[in-house]
């Protein structure tokens, strides 16, 4: 699965989360850069990245910042 | 135009003008077709980790355009020479695995480079990196225990909501302090693990079952790694005190 995530990093907070088969990588890119483009315009400073991973489970441990908070991060640890 | 088809020169140039400012729509989107053509060596190494390996990498086929403009901000670096465009990373549960996942690596991928930023961490980061050369292009795979791990996302997301500086050493000293202990803590739990294991494969392998030396160094390295566990414990509710309490503060 791909996983399109916009993140509002001073927040903390994910703004837009989108799933997509692995086989339309190429769409989620063009999706990308539109959102990137379109918050380059308005000045807007969020983070926006494209993950691939088996799951929404295996996506949430690999990055659990995109996640959690600091006090969920330490709380869970392993 | 595509990516694949850009100079190293052209990279360059966009990667100095990404790096005066505000960068202008022409140059988001050579920079998007540049990242892109890291595409075809994404998908090789991952397939590659996956199938012959038997691990589930996450992976990242391209870095975000705010990563790597704040990286041409922060570093002297050339944006032909950025490493990490493309990626993944894997989460092993402890140090003995994370040993075997980068021989693992290393041997299925002749052309790579292992950067070990465990036993000399930078601003506390501690993980394994594997640097890949496939198709022309360079994938980074990170390769980090989950005690790593915890400390990296506790880092980075603090360096988020606090202050950027956190992840590159600066920030809020009690922060940096907390965070420094915690790395230093991940190293001790760590190398008491090692300890424990390198016991338990001498026992294994013996016939004659555990000596009492063995069992002498278990104990003290069982003991050792409360004391650091709890250390580490510390150090991360430390780390994150502050934003627990600007987040308890009644909004006015």
């Amino acid at each position: 699965m791909i996983f399109l995530i916009e993140y509002n990093r001073r927040k903390g907070l994910i703004v837009s989360f989108e799933e997509f088969d692995d086989s339309n990588r190429l769409e989620a890119e063009k999706i990308r850069l539109d959102i990137e483009l379109s918050l380059s315009r308005r000045g807007v400073d969020h983070e926006v990245v494209l993950l691939q991973a088996a799951n929404q489970e295996a996506l949430r441990r690999t990055h659990r910042r995109y996640f959690e908070n600091p006090q969920e991060l330490v709380r869970r640890r392993a | 135009m595509t990516g694949a088809s850009l100079s190293k020169t052209q990279i360059d140039l966009l990667g100095d003008r990404l790096r005066q400012g505000s960068p202008i729509e022409p140059d988001l989107r050579m920079l998007d077709d540049y990242r892109r053509s890291f595409g075809p060596a994404y998908e090789f190494v991952v397939q590659l980790v996956r199938q012959q390996l038997a691990l589930e990498p996450t992976g990242r086929p391209a870095k975000s355009t705010s990563a790597i403009v704040e990286k041409l901000h922060r570093e002297t670096i050339r944006l032909s020479q950025v490493q990490d465009i493309a990626g993944c990373r894997i989460v092993v549960p402890d140090f003995p695995e994370q040993e075997k996942v980068v021989a693992a690596l290393a041997s299925a991928f002749p052309k790579s480079s292992v950067v070990d930023r465990r036993a000399a961490p930078t601003h506390g980061y501690r993980a394994v990196h594997v640097v890949v050369e496939a198709l022309g292009r360079l994938v980074e795979i990170q390769v980090r225990t989950t005690l790593q791990h915890t400390w990296a996302e506790v880092s980075e997301k603090l360096s988020d909501v606090i202050d950027p500086a956190i992840k590159y050493g600066g920030g809020p000293d009690n922060i940096k302090d907390a965070l420094k202990n915690g790395s230093t803590a991940v190293h001790s739990v760590e190398n008491a693990h090692k300890v424990i294991a390198a016991v338990n494969a001498r026992v294994q392998a013996s016939d004659e079952g555990i000596s009492e030396e063995a069992r002498e160094v278990l104990a003290d390295a069982n003991t050792q790694l409360v004391a650091v566990r709890k250390q580490l414990d510390d150090a991360l509710r430390k780390s994150v005190s502050t934003w627990v309490a600007t987040e308890q503060r009644p909004q006015t």
